[in-house]
C-alpha cells in the first residue's frame, strides 16, 4: 500500500502538476481579457491618462522609469522587511510570554490589545520626527506597530485553542508544562501563525507607503507616487502601484512556500478538506 | 503488592459545582479491581461513568472518601505513569505521523528505543502499513487503534477506556472489541472500559459494574463466566444471551430504585 511504484508515482506527479497547472487556467484568462477589455474601453471612449491610463501605457512608463522606480521600491522593501520582521518577531514574542506565565498574560494582554484601538496612521507623521528625517527606522516603527496585533492576538488563539482531550492525555502522560508548550500548542499555532503572516504582509506594505506619504527620503514608492500625482503624471504614478503591487504578491508567495516548509501536513489537510 | 487490588475506592463521592449548580456525580462507590481485570461501567447517561473513570486517571480529583491506584493516591499513579487512557475521541496530533503519535509517551517518559517499541505497538494492532500516514489520512477505527497503541506503548499497568468505540459502526466495532481483547490478553494490562452499550460490556469485560444515577452509584456487579478466548461463537451462544439478559434487567432494576 505505501511502496507505490517509482514509474506511478512520477505517473501522478505529472498529472498532479497538470492538475494543478489547470487549476490557474480559468484565472489566467479572466486576467488577460480583463487586460483587453481595459485597454479597449480607454481606446473607444477615448478616456484621459489622469482618469484611468491604459495598461499599454503603463507598461511603457514602467519600462521608461524602470532604474527609478526600482531603487525607491528598493528602499521601501528595506522598511518593510524591517518593520515587518520586527512586528512578528514582538508579537510572538509577545503572545508566546502571556500564554506560558499566566501573571504575564494579565498584565501585557490589555496594553497589546490597546495597541489595535489606536489610529495606527495618525502615528505616521509623529513618528517621522522621532528619528532622524532620511532614516527608514521611522517608517519601520508604523509597519512593526501595524503588524504586531494580527501576529500576536493569532498566535495567542493558536496557542490556547488546545482542545481538553490534548490537555488530559498530556496530563496522563505526566507532561511538564514546557513539553506541553513544546509537543502541542506550538504546533497547534503554527496554522493560526501563518495565516496571521499573511495578513500581517499585505498591512505591511500598506503601513509603509502611507508613512511614506508623510515625508521623509524621497528616493521610495510613496513619495515617487505622491511626485508624479502632483505633476499629474498619472501613468507613472500607477507603474510605481503596479510595483508595489508585485511586491505584495512576492511577499504572499513567499509565505505561502514557508508553510509549505514549516507545515506540510497542515497544507496537505486542508487540502484533502476542501476536497 | 500484587495481591493488592489495582483500584481501590471506598465510599468515594464526587460532586460538582456548589449552591443551585450544585450536581452529586457519585456517591458511596465501594469498588475494588484486582489485577489482570477487564471491568466494564455500563449504566444510563449522567450516572456518571466517566466521572468514576476520571477519579481514578486522576483528571478530576474526588470530593470525599477514599481511592488508591496500585496502592497510591490517583495523583503518584499518575505521576508514576501507570495510565494509559482512550477516550471516545482519538486525539492524535495531526502534525505526527502515526508512528509519531505512538512515540508521544515514550519522548515524554526518554524511553530508550523508541522507534522500536512504535514500530512493535504498529504491528501489534496492525497498522504497520500505516506507520508513516497522518491521522487524517486514517479511518476512524483505525485512529482509534493508533490511539490504543499509544496509551499501552509505555506499558501501563492500567488501561482506562471511555467509549472508545462509541463514534464507530457495527462492524468495526464488533472488530475493534476482537483486537482490544486479543491486547489485553497479550499485555496482562488491567482495563476498565465506559461503554453505553449491553452487548459490547458483556463480550469484553470479566465483570460487568451496573451503575444507577442521581447521585451516581453502583447497583449490581456481574460475572460475566464466559470462557476466553471469545470469538463470534461467544456471540451466538446462550450463556452469552443470559448475561445480556441478565444486566439489562439489572438496570432496568437500578433505574426504578
Ligand atoms: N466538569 C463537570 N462540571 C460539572 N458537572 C459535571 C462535570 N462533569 C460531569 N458532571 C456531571 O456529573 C454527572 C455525571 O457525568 P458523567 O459524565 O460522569 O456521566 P456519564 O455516566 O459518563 O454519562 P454519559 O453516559 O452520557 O457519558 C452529570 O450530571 C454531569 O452533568
Ligand atoms: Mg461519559
Amino acid at each position: 500500500m505505501t511502496d507505490t511504484k517509482p514509474a506511478a508515482r512520477e505517473a501522478t506527479r505529472t498529472s498532479e502538476l497538470r492538475h494543478r497547472l489547470r487549476k490557474h487556467v480559468p484565472a489566467a484568462v479572466l486576467f488577460v481579457l480583463g487586460l483587453v477589455a481595459w485597454e479597449g474601453l480607454i481606446r473607444a471612449f477615448d478616456v484621459e491618462s489622469f482618469v484611468l491610463p491604459a495598461p499599454s501605457e503603463i507598461g511603457s512608463r514602467l519600462v521608461d522609469q524602470w532604474s527609478v522606480i526600482m531603487s525607491a521600491a528598493g528602499n521601501t522593501m528595506i522598511e518593510v522587511i524591517g518593520g515587518l520582521t520586527a512586528g512578528v518577531v514582538l508579537g510572538v514574542t509577545v503572545a508566546l510570554i502571556s500564554v506560558r506565565w499566566e501573571a504575564a498574560r494579565e498584565g501585557i494582554l490589555p496594553f497589546a490589545i490597546a495597541t489595535n484601538a489606536m489610529p495606527i496612521i495618525a502615528l505616521a507623521p509623529i513618528a517621522n520626527n522621532m528619528f532622524p528625517v532620511t532614516s527608514p527606522v521611522s517608517k519601520m516603527t508604523v509597519v512593526a506597530i501595524v503588524v504586531f496585533f494580527p501576529v500576536m492576538i493569532n498566535t495567542v488563539r493558536g496557542l490556547t485553542e488546545v482542545g481538553t482531550g490534548e490537555l488530559e492525555l498530556m496530563r496522563s502522560f505526566a507532561a511538564t508544562p514546557r513539553e506541553l508548550f513544546t509537543k502541542v500548542r506550538i504546533p497547534s499555532a503554527l496554522p493560526y501563525f501563518f495565516s496571521a503572516l499573511k495578513v500581517a504582509s499585505t498591512l505591511s506594505i500598506i503601513a509603509a507607503i502611507v508613512a511614506e506619504y508623510f515625508g521623509g527620503p524621497q528616493d521610495v514608492l510613496g513619495q515617487y507616487i505622491i511626485a508624479k500625482a502632483n505633476l499629474f503624471v498619472f501613468p507613472d504614478a500607477w507603474a510605481a502601484i503596479l510595483v508595489a503591487s508585485a511586491i505584495g504578491i512576492a511577499f504572499y508567495g513567499i509565505i505561502l512556500g514557508a508553510e509549505r516548509l514549516v507545515m506540510s501536513w497542515h497544507v496537505s489537510l486542508r487540502a484533502t478538506e476542501a476536497g | 503488592m500484587s495481591d493488592s487490588p489495582v483500584v481501590r475506592a471506598r465510599n468515594l463521592g464526587k460532586t460538582f459545582g456548589k449552591g443551585s449548580d450544585r450536581v452529586e456525580a457519585l456517591r458511596g462507590i465501594d469498588l475494588d479491581i484486582e489485577s489482570g481485570e477487564f471491568v466494564s461501567l455500563i449504566g444510563p447517561s449522567g450516572c456518571g461513568k466517566s466521572t468514576l473513570l476520571r477519579l481514578i486517571g486522576d483528571l478530576v480529583p474526588a470530593s470525599s472518601g477514599e481511592l488508591t491506584v496500585n496502592g497510591k493516591s490517583p495523583q503518584q499513579a499518575r505521576l508514576d505513569r501507570d495510565y494509559g487512557i482512550v477516550f471516545q475521541k482519538a486525539t492524535l496530533l495531526d502534525w505526527r505521523t502515526v508512528t509519531k503519535n505512538v512515540e508521544l509517551p515514550l519522548e515524554i517518559m526518554d524511553e530508550e528505543a523508541r522507534s522500536e517499541r512504535a514500530a512493535s505497538m504498529l504491528d501489534l494492532v496492525q497498522l504497520s502499513d500505516f506507520a508513516k500516514h497522518y491521522p487524517w489520512q486514517l479511518s476512524g477505527g483505525m485512529q482509534q487503534r493508533v490511539a490504543i497503541a499509544r496509551a499501552l506503548a509505555f506499558e501501563p499497568s492500567l488501561l482506562l477506556m471511555d467509549e472508545p468505540f462509541g463514534a464507530l459502526d457495527e462492524m468495526t466495532r464488533e472488530l475493534m472489541q476482537q483486537e482490544v481483547l486479543r491486547l489485553w490478553q497479550q499485555t496482562h494490562t488491567t482495563v476498565v472500559f465506559v461503554t453505553h452499550s449491553i452487548p459490547e460490556a458483556v463480550f469484553l469485560s470479566t465483570r460487568v459494574i451496573v451503575m444507577s444515577a442521581r447521585p451516581g452509584r453502583i447497583t449490581d456487579r456481574i460475572e460475566t463466566q464466559l470462557p476466553y478466548p471469545r470469538t463470534v461463537d461467544t456471540r451466538e451462544s446462550a450463556a452469552y444471551y443470559d448475561k445480556i439478559t441478565e444486566v439489562r434487567e439489572s438496570l432496568r432494576r437500578g433505574d426504578r430504585q
